[in-house]
C-alpha cells in the first residue's frame, strides 16, 4: 500500500518497536531495576526525530515518574535498557511535565495523525524505530492489525497460529508501515494553538485542497481549528471552500469573521458568493463591511443574481483588453496577471463603454504578430449569454461551440463576467441527479403497477 | 415584550435543532429487556418500587450529562478517549466485552420483536427477518440526519404506554399514596427487583452511544446548555414511560395476583383484565421499543469498536472503505435475528447473560468516565466542579456496588 524509502524491516536487531521498548525494565549499572519505560521524548526539527529523553515510571497505583536524558542510556537490550545513573540517584516525581517537548506516548501512540501520502487520518498502533548507537530514531508508524496484536502482547501466538494455516499469509508478509516522512502528528502547541509542524517534513501543503478538506472533516473541532490555523493563507482559502457548511461555521465561530473575510479576499468571486449565500443575512452584512471594499462591492452585486441564472454562476475575474490594444501588450498582461482566476484561455475585447465586441484565445494571441491590434485576430463571431439566461441555455451554447468559458453580458451587451465549464458542470450534475432519481422512482412505480409486463 | 418573545422563539428553535441524542439514548433504554423488567416489577411488587425512579432520574442525568459534556468539549467519542488516554490493551478488552454484551442485548431485542409478532398473531419467521433487513437497510442507506429523525418519531410511539396506563384506569390517589410512602422491604426478591430496575436503566452501551451521537451532531460549546436540557428531558421521559408501564401492570396484574416472566406474558394477561385496546397498545409499545433498540445497539457497538481500534467508521462510507464497521454491524444484526429463529431458545438465560455482561462492563466504563471528565488537559475549564464530583462519585460507587451484587446474585440463581 505504501512505497517505503527505508529498507523493509527484517528480523534484524537494528529495528525495534515502541511496544517492545515499553516492556523494557530500566536498569542501573549494577543490574538494579530503576523502573519501567513509560515514554520517550524525541527531538523534532529533523525528518526522522531522534530520542532525547527517557521517561521511566515506578510504583503500582501511586505512579512516580523520572526523566532520564538520553545520553545516560548505555545499552538497549532485548528486555532492558541500561542507564549510567545508579537508581538510587534518580529523582522520582509525582508528575512529569513537558510542555515544549514532543512525547511519543502523548502525541503519537494511539493518537490520530494525518497520513500525508495517502491523504487520510489514521490511528497509530505502534511506532517502528531504527536503532543506531543506542539511540532510537523514529522510522515508521504501524497502523496494521498486526501492530494492534503486538500491542496486546499476542504477536507470537497469533503469528504461530496464522503460520500453521498458511506460511505465506499476507498477514505475516506485509508490514503496514508508513514512513515517518509522511506522518503529520496533530499535537497542538498550547501557546499558538496551532499544529506543531516540523518544517523539513511539512507535507501538508502537498495534499490537494479537496483531500485536505476531507481530512479536516475527519478530525475533532480543536484539531480542525489548529490544523486550519497552521496553513498559509492560500492553502486556507482553497481548503475552506472545500469544507462542508458545518465545519465552515465552526471555523467562523472560532477564528472570527475578520479572519475568514481575509480568505474571501483571495478566492474567486463565484466561490465566495456560493459561500456567502449559505450564511444568514446579518452575517453576510458583517462580512461585506469587513472585506476589501472592491471585492465586497463585486460580491454584493453577484449575490443579487439568482443562483441558477448566468448572473449567479459567473465569476467577475477574467482577462480583458480594450479594443485597439496591440497583441504584445495583451500577452504581457496575461503574464503579469497573477492567476487567482481559474485558468481560462480567453481574452475578451471590449470597447470604451465596456461593450463586449470580440473574444480571442491564447493560441491565436501567441501565433499573431506582436504589434497587430488585438481585435484583428479575434474570432469572427462572439457568442455570449445574458445575465438572466438559464443554466441549460449556458450549457447548450458551451457544448455547441465547445467553449471552456462563455462571457455574460447585460441588456446593453456590457461585459459583466464569465462562466467557466466547471461551474456549469456542477449545476448540471445536480439537475441530472434529481432527474435520475425521478426516473428511478417512476420505473419502480411502473414495475409495481404492471408486474406481468416485464421489460419493455 | 415582543423582543422577549422573539428571543424565546429563537432559543426554542436552537433547542429543537440540538435535541436528539439525549432523548433517543434515554428512550432506547426502555427496550425489550427494560419493558420486561418494569412489567415484572409492577406485576410482582405493585407500586412499592415507584420511588426508585427519583434516584434513577438523578443518576441518569449525572452520567449522561458527563458524556455529552465530554463529547462537546473534546469532539471525540468515549472509545476514542479511552484509547488515547488508557492505551490499546484496556480499550481492546473493554470493546470485546461491549461486543459480547451487545450481541446478547440485541438477541433480547429480537426476542422482543418475535414476542410482539406472536402477540399480533403474526409468524415470527416472517417478522424477525423482515425487521432485521429493515434495520440493516436503514443504516446502510440512511444518513445521520434522516436516521435521527426516524428515531425521534419512534420516541413518540412510546406514548402508547402512557395511553395503556390510562386505559387500565388506575386509582391515582392510591398511586400517589403508595409512591410517597413506599413499602420498602429488604427481602431478597425485592432487592433484586430494585437492582434490576436500576441496572436496566443505566447500561454501558448508553454512554458510548450518547457521546458518539453528540460528537456526530457537532454541537458547539456555546450551545451546550441545550444539550444538557436534551439529556434532562430524555431522562425524565424515559422514567415517566417506565412509570406508566409499572402502573399498568401494578394496577391490573398485581391487583389480581398474576405472576409473569416476560413482557409477552404481561401483555397477554392484560387482555382480559384491561381490555383489548390496552393490550394492543402495550404490544405495540413492545414492538416499537424492540425494533428501535435493535437499530441502535448494533450501530452503537460497531461505532464504538471502530473508533477505539482506529478503523474507518462509516454511515457515510461504502463497504470497501469501512469493512470492519459494516461486518460488525451486519454480523450483530444477523446473529441477533438468527438466534431467535432457532427452535427452543433459552430466552431467560440470554437475558441473564446480557445483564451480567452489562454489569461487568459498567464499573469500568464509569470509572474511565470519571477519570476522563476530570482530566484538565482534555476538558480544560469544563471538568466537574467539586460538588458535582461528589454527586458523580456517589452515583458511580452506588452503581458499581449494585452491579457487583447483581453479578453475584445472577451466578447464585
Amino acid at each position: 500500500m505504501n512505497k517505503l524509502d527505508l529498507n523493509k524491516p527484517t528480523p534484524n536487531p537494528v529495528f525495534t518497536y515502541f511496544s517492545h521498548i515499553l516492556q523494557c525494565d530500566v536498569i542501573g549499572p549494577h543490574d538494579e531495576v530503576a523502573g519501567r519505560v513509560y515514554d520517550i521524548i524525541v527531538q523534532v526539527g529533523q525528518v526522522y526525530p531522534r530520542s532525547s529523553a527517557l521517561i521511566i515510571r515506578k510504583g503500582f497505583i501511586n505512579h512516580k515518574y523520572a526523566v532520564i536524558p538520553w545520553n545516560e542510556v548505555v545499552e538497549i537490550g532485548a528486555a532492558f535498557i541500561r542507564i549510567k545513573t545508579e537508581s538510587a540517584g534518580i529523582k522520582f516525581l509525582e508528575k512529569h511535565e513537558y510542555k515544549e517537548e514532543f512525547s511519543l506516548r502523548k502525541d503519537v501512540l494511539d493518537q490520530q495523525v494525518v497520513d500525508t501520502y495517502n491523504h487520510k487520518v489514521i490511528r497509530v498502533n505502534d511506532i517502528h524505530f531504527l536503532m543506531v548507537d543506542n539511540c532510537l530514531t523514529v522510522a515508521h508508524v504501524d497502523i496494521s492489525l498486526r501492530g494492534l496484536i503486538r500491542r496486546m502482547g499476542w504477536e507470537k501466538v497469533v503469528d504461530m497460529a496464522v503460520g500453521m494455516i498458511d506460511k505465506k499469509a499476507a498477514y505475516l508478509q506485509n508490514e503496514h508501515l508508513i514512513t515517518w516522512k509522511y506522518i503529520q502528528p496533530l499535537s497542538i502547541n498550547p501557546v499558538s494553538m496551532t499544529i506543531r509542524i516540523n518544517v523539513p517534513q511539512n507535507q501538508l501543503n502537498n495534499i490537494p485542497a479537496p483531500d485536505l478538506g476531507e481530512i479536516l472533516q475527519d478530525l475533532n473541532p480543536q484539531d480542525q481549528v489548529a490544523l486550519f490555523k497552521s496553513l498559509d493563507l492560500n492553502a486556507r482559502a482553497r481548503v475552506f471552500m472545500n469544507l462542508d457548511y458545518k465545519t465552515q461555521e465552526l471555523l467562523i465561530d472560532q477564528l472570527g469573521i475578520a479572519e475568514i473575510a481575509t480568505i474571501l479576499n483571495v478566492v474567486p468571486s463565484d466561490e465566495a458568493t456560493d459561500f456567502l449565500e449559505k450564511l444568514p443575512k446579518e452575517m453576510v452584512q458583517e462580512f461585506l463591511t469587513i472585506m476589501e471594499s472592491k471585492q465586497a462591492k463585486k460580491l454584493s452585486e453577484l449575490m443579487g443574481y439568482s443562483s441558477d441564472s448566468a448572473g449567479g454562476l459567473m465569476t467577475t475575474e477574467y482577462l480583458w483588453a480594450k479594443k485597439g490594444t496591440p497583441v504584445s501588450a495583451v500577452l504581457r498582461t496575461i503574464k503579469e496577471k497573477n492567476f487567482k482566476v481559474e485558468p481560462v484561455q480567453f481574452v475578451y475585447i471590449i470597447d470604451e463603454e465596456g461593450h463586449l465586441t470580440a473574444a480571442v484565445n491564447f493560441k491565436r494571441l501567441m501565433l499573431a504578430e506582436p504589434d497587430e491590434p488585438v481585435e484583428k485576430i479575434a474570432f469572427p463571431k462572439t457568442y455570449y449569454v445574458k445575465l438572466d439566461s438559464s443554466v441549460k441555455e449556458v450549457a447548450y451554447l458551451m457544448e455547441k461551440y465547445k467553449y471552456a468559458a462563455i462571457p455574460v453580458v447585460d441588456t446593453d451587451t456590457i461585459l459583466k463576467g464569465i462562466i467557466t465549464v466547471d461551474d456549469v458542470l456542477s449545476q448540471l450534475i445536480a439537475i441530472a441527479w434529481r432527474r435520475l432519481k425521478k426516473i428511478q422512482a417512476k420505473s419502480v412505480q411502473q414495475k409495481f403497477a404492471e408486474p406481468a409486463k416485464g421489460a419493455s | 415584550m415582543g423582543k422577549k418573545l422573539k428571543k424565546y422563539w429563537r432559543e426554542a428553535l436552537i433547542f429543537l435543532s440540538i435535541m436528539g441524542p439525549g432523548i433517543i439514548t434515554a428512550n432506547v433504554d426502555n427496550d425489550a429487556g427494560g419493558i420486561t423488567t418494569y412489567s415484572v416489577a409492577g406485576a410482582h411488587f405493585g407500586y412499592s418500587l415507584i420511588w426508585s425512579f427519583v434516584p434513577i432520574i438523578i443518576a441518569l442525568v449525572i452520567i449522561q450529562e458527563m458524556c455529552s459534556r465530554m463529547a462537546v468539549v473534546t469532539g471525540k467519542g468515549l472509545a476514542d478517549l479511552i484509547r488515547e488516554e488508557f492505551g490499546v490493551k484496556i480499550t481492546f478488552y473493554a470493546m470485546a466485552i461491549l461486543v459480547f454484551s451487545n450481541i446478547f442485548n440485541t438477541i433480547s431485542e429480537f426476542a422482543g420483536i418475535a414476542a410482539s409478532a406472536e402477540l399480533f398473531g403474526l409468524s415470527k419467521y416472517i417478522l424477525v427477518p423482515l425487521a432485521a433487513l429493515g434495520i440493516w437497510l436503514l443504516i446502510v442507506k440512511g444518513t445521520y440526519k434522516s436516521v435521527e429523525k426516524i428515531f425521534l418519531v419512534a420516541c413518540v410511539f412510546y406514548l402508547a404506554y402512557i395511553f395503556s396506563g390510562f386505559l387500565s384506569r388506575p386509582n391515582w390517589n392510591h398511586v400517589v399514596n403508595s409512591s410517597l410512602h413506599p413499602a420498602i422491604s429488604f427481602n431478597k426478591a425485592y432487592v433484586f427487583m430494585l437492582i434490576g430496575v436500576i441496572g436496566t436503566t443505566i447500561a454501558p452501551w448508553m454512554q458510548f452511544y450518547q457521546q458518539a451521537s453528540v460528537v456526530e451532531k457537532g454541537i458547539k460549546i456555546s450551545d451546550y446548555k441545550y444539550c444538557k436540557l436534551d439529556v434532562i428531558i430524555g431522562s425524565f421521559v424515559v422514567n415517566i414511560i417506565a412509570l406508566f408501564i409499572v402502573i399498568t401492570c401494578a394496577n391490573t396484574l398485581f391487583a389480581q395476583g398474576v405472576r409473569i416472566e416476560t413482557a409477552k406474558d404481561a401483555a397477554l394477561a392484560l387482555k382480559p383484565l384491561a381490555g383489548e385496546r390496552c393490550f394492543q397498545l402495550f404490544a405495540f409499545g413492545l414492538l416499537n421499543a424492540s425494533i428501535f433498540s435493535a437499530c441502535i445497539l448494533p450501530l452503537s457497538t460497531a461505532y464504538s469498536v471502530c473508533e477505539g481500534m482506529g478503523w474507518e467508521v462509516g454511515v457515510n462510507r461504502r463497504f470497501r472503505e469501512a469493512p470492519q464497521f459494516y461486518s460488525l454491524y451486519t454480523g450483530i444484526i444477523a446473529l441477533g435475528a438468527a438466534v431467535i429463529l432457532l427452535p427452543r431458545v433459552p430466552l431467560i438465560k440470554i437475558m441473564l447473560v446480557s445483564q451480567v455482561t452489562n454489569g461487568l462492563l459498567l464499573p469500568f466504563v464509569l470509572i474511565f468516565m470519571l477519570l476522563l471528565v476530570n482530566n484538565k488537559r482534555l476538558m480544560g475549564e469544563h471538568t466537574n466542579s467539586k460538588i458535582y464530583n461528589i454527586f458523580a462519585i456517589t452515583t458511580v460507587v452506588v452503581m458499581i456496588l449494585l452491579s457487583i451484587i447483581l453479578l453475584f446474585g445472577s451466578f447464585q440463581s
